[in-house]
């Protein structure tokens, strides 16, 4: 199982993660805090999400598939331990909450659909993508 | 100024696929998944070509390779333009030379870069382009598409079948002189483009709206107090740009055009297109001031 990922290794990659945030939503960098909800607090759309994987792929040398944080989010859990028919089961709201960490416990609602999910992400989040895709180009060698 | 011949455009615009707005006549090279190299002859009959078609031009290259990489199950749409170098302007009569380069593609999206050249000189680079993959049903048939691929990498379609569009005009709305301008687009409830952008959904092509906000910009940049008045201007690039949505037929644009950064040689603008209060793509255009080429 991968180890969690760090304090550390979210603060090393925070500052040029949060820059591409800012530019791709056309926000101010100070407004671009780690856990402000991208689409809630700074107005993200879908076509963002986008344009910041698409930034972090070329700043980071890494691929990141499509659909890659529900993916990380999911852990461990199959497909139907962590949803059922597009809403997200018991097993897979504590899993979410816990790769959300970042996440106020607030922001999170029952029921939550696998569609929704999108609402929580943070800056953080993004973080955590490009560090779990550098372990995986690292791991492919 | 008007993107083409209009006079042409209302006398004998083809209104179906594959003409009205297709900017690739012949496919000489094609890696599967990875590159192709084109051609297409800008008609001579025409009055201008923007420089916004060539960039057309060489992302509908990239659309054939990707649309043939997924089987045609997607086609994709402009989403993502991270930098495109206007370096010459292209004459009516000229041969373009094409390139697209892939750089991933998948079910989800494509990721490419490209060019085109005159006469083996670059007039136009594109990088960091970016574009989902949507249904290729919602849009087109996909088997005259498959079929319109292997005319193209076999004989050739026949060339000078684009016939200009007809000129749209942004009305001005306004504005600080030297600081900001917008202006409304009306933009067509019918046009022959769409029976070619899309036969089965038309949309109004994003690089349309994005020549009409760089007309603007120009205009914006012509009353800057950097340079004398009448100092020549020149399209140098345009980067960011972020389609958000699709422009349907009859749609009014509001397009506002702003002064980010002003030099004693050039200026950069903003771009913002909305409608209804919504916006619908952004960019940023960097002009120079001086009559020399923008060949580096």
């Amino acid at each position: 199982m991968a180890t969690a990922i760090t304090q550390d290794e979210i603060d090393s990659v925070f500052p040029t993660v949060a820059e591409m945030v800012a530019d791709a939503l056309g926000c101010e960098l100070a407004d671009v805090k780690p856990d402000a909800s991208l689409i809630e607090d700074l107005g993200a759309e879908s076509i963002d999400f986008l344009d910041m994987v698409f930034r972090l792929e070329r700043s980071y040398k890494v691929k990141i598939p499509r659909g890659k944080i529900v993916e990380n989010a999911r852990g461990t859990l199959s497909e139907a331990e962590f949803e059922q028919n597009g809403v997200i089961t018991e097993a897979g709201m504590a899993q979410l909450k816990s790769y959300l960490s970042e996440v106020p416990a607030g922001r999170f609602k029952t029921p939550t659909k696998v569609k929704e999910i999108p609402r929580l992400f943070t800056p953080v989040t993004f973080c955590k993508l490009v560090i779990s895709a550098q372990r995986e180009t690292k791991a492919a060698g | 100024m008007p993107l083409s011949t209009p006079q042409l455009a209302a006398e004998a615009a083809p209104a179906h696929a594959f003409a009205a707005f297709s900017f690739v006549d012949r496919i000489d090279e094609f890696e599967p998944s990875r590159r192709a190299r084109g051609r297409f002859l800008v008609p001579a009959a025409l009055a201008a070509f923007p420089a916004c078609l060539v960039a057309e031009a060489v992302g509908q290259l990239a659309a054939w390779v990707a649309m043939d990489a997924v089987d045609f199950r997607g086609r994709p749409v402009a989403a993502l333009a991270g930098e495109t170098r206007f370096v010459a302007p292209v004459a009516p009569g000229s041969m373009l030379e094409l390139a697209a380069d892939i750089e991933s593609c998948d079910d989800d999206a494509v990721s490419y870069a490209g060019w085109a050249a005159v006469d083996g000189r670059r007039v136009i680079e594109l990088h960091d382009c970016f574009g989902p993959l949507l249904p290729t049903a919602e849009f087109d048939a996909p088997e005259a598409l498959r079929d319109r691929l292997a005319l193209l990498r076999g004989e050739g379609a026949p060339p000078a079948r684009f016939r200009g569009i007809d000129a749209l005009v942004a009305t001005p709305a306004g504005g600080e002189r030297g600081q900001s301008r917008r202006a409304t687009l009306a933009v067509p409830a019918s046009a022959p483009f769409f029976a070619d952008h899309f036969p089965r959904r038309p949309v109004f092509p994003a690089t349309l709206l994005l020549d009409a906000g760089i007309r603007l910009a120009l205009e914006l940049a012509s009353e800057l107090p950097a340079w004398p008045a009448g100092t020549p201007l020149r399209l140098v690039s345009m980067t960011r740009v972020k389609v958000r949505s699709f422009t349907p037929p009859g749609q009014r644009l509001d397009l506002t055009v702003s002064l980010q950064e002003s030099a004693r040689d050039g200026a950069s603008i903003a771009l913002a297109v909305s409608a209804d209060e919504k916006s619908v793509a952004t960019a940023r255009v960097e002009i120079r001031a001086g009559a020399e080429e923008n060949r580096r």
